[in-house]
């Protein structure tokens, strides 16, 4: 019985697509990873505790109108 | 630093009760209290006048001084509020006060008399500012959100004004220069019968033409 040895170079494509797509999966997920961080920055706001009296656009407009 | 100050132009005010709905419904105040309310001086007779009053914020508060608890304090802008946690309710405060600015609930059984409740120049109280706790003893803390009281932003004529005290003053110095006072203001004649009285814009017509 002849033996049939696996020609491996014909993997080769194979092989170094699995990689390729590996190394593209994890780059995504460490990209998701790194994003993660800057998306929470935004969502995470500067605390309003104990905010007094400020002088807005909209305190101003009140003060132009009084004056009428 | 600013300091928060009400003023009302009794020459404005018509006693629409404005203000007192407004402060009503943004602080949910309860049934029996009036942080604000409007009061008309010398009623029917002509020359009434009507102004809106509530606590007045002062800056040496009598409040304050006489309350044996020492609940008060004065906010960096000049906002008087006070710790209902620590309230107990002796209404010293509603005697020493020249305004009648506190208020007391009176639906507790037997006429128990509850925590204080007044004006709050819509600043919250000593809790953390939009939380549910501030929200249900105080009412809205609009200075926060960069706002004013909602009194002083609803009124329809602007006569109550509401704001730095700086800025206040200014706005009603302009109006006293622009309109004069007593029987020299605008309509004055026409509401009272004074003959002879004009309107300064008229008079200033008239000395050019």
């Amino acid at each position: 019985m002849a033996s049939n040895p696996i020609d491996l170079k014909r993997r080769k494509f194979l092989f170094s697509a699995g990689a390729g797509g590996a190394g593209a999966v994890a780059a995504v997920a460490g990209g998701r990873v790194l994003l993660q961080p800057e998306a929470a920055v935004p969502a995470a706001k500067i605390p309003i505790a104990d905010r007094g009296y400020q002088a807005t656009e909209h305190v101003r407009n009140y003060y132009r109108t009084a004056r009428v | 630093m600013a300091r928060m100050k009400f003023l009302c132009d009794s020459e404005r005010c018509i006693s629409c009760n404005g203000c007192v709905t407004a402060c009503k419904n943004e602080n949910e105040v309860p049934w029996g209290i009036n942080r604000r309310r409007v009061v008309t001086l010398s009623d029917g007779v002509p020359g009434e006048k009507s102004i809106s009053v509530a606590c007045m914020h002062c800056s040496d508060a009598p409040c304050m001084a006489v309350c044996p608890v020492d609940c008060f304090y004065h906010t960096d802008e000049g906002v008087v509020l006070h710790d209902k946690d620590m309230c107990i309710g002796c209404g010293y405060c509603f005697y020493a006060c020249p305004f009648g600015a506190p208020q007391y609930p009176q639906m507790g059984t037997f006429g128990v008399r509850g925590k204080m409740d007044k004006c709050t120049f819509c600043a919250g109280g000593p809790e953390p500012d939009h939380s549910e706790e501030e929200f249900k003893k105080y009412g809205g803390n609009r200075l926060a959100d960069g706002k004013l009281p909602l009194c002083a932003e609803m009124c329809s004529t602007k006569a109550l004004l509401a704001g730095d005290g700086d800025i206040v003053a200014e706005i009603f110095r302009g109006r006293a220069l622009n309109r004069g006072k007593g029987a020299d203001l605008w309509g004055w004649g026409t509401a009272y019968g004074k003959e002879g009285v004009k309107p300064k814009s008229d008079k200033a017509k008239e000395g050019t033409s």
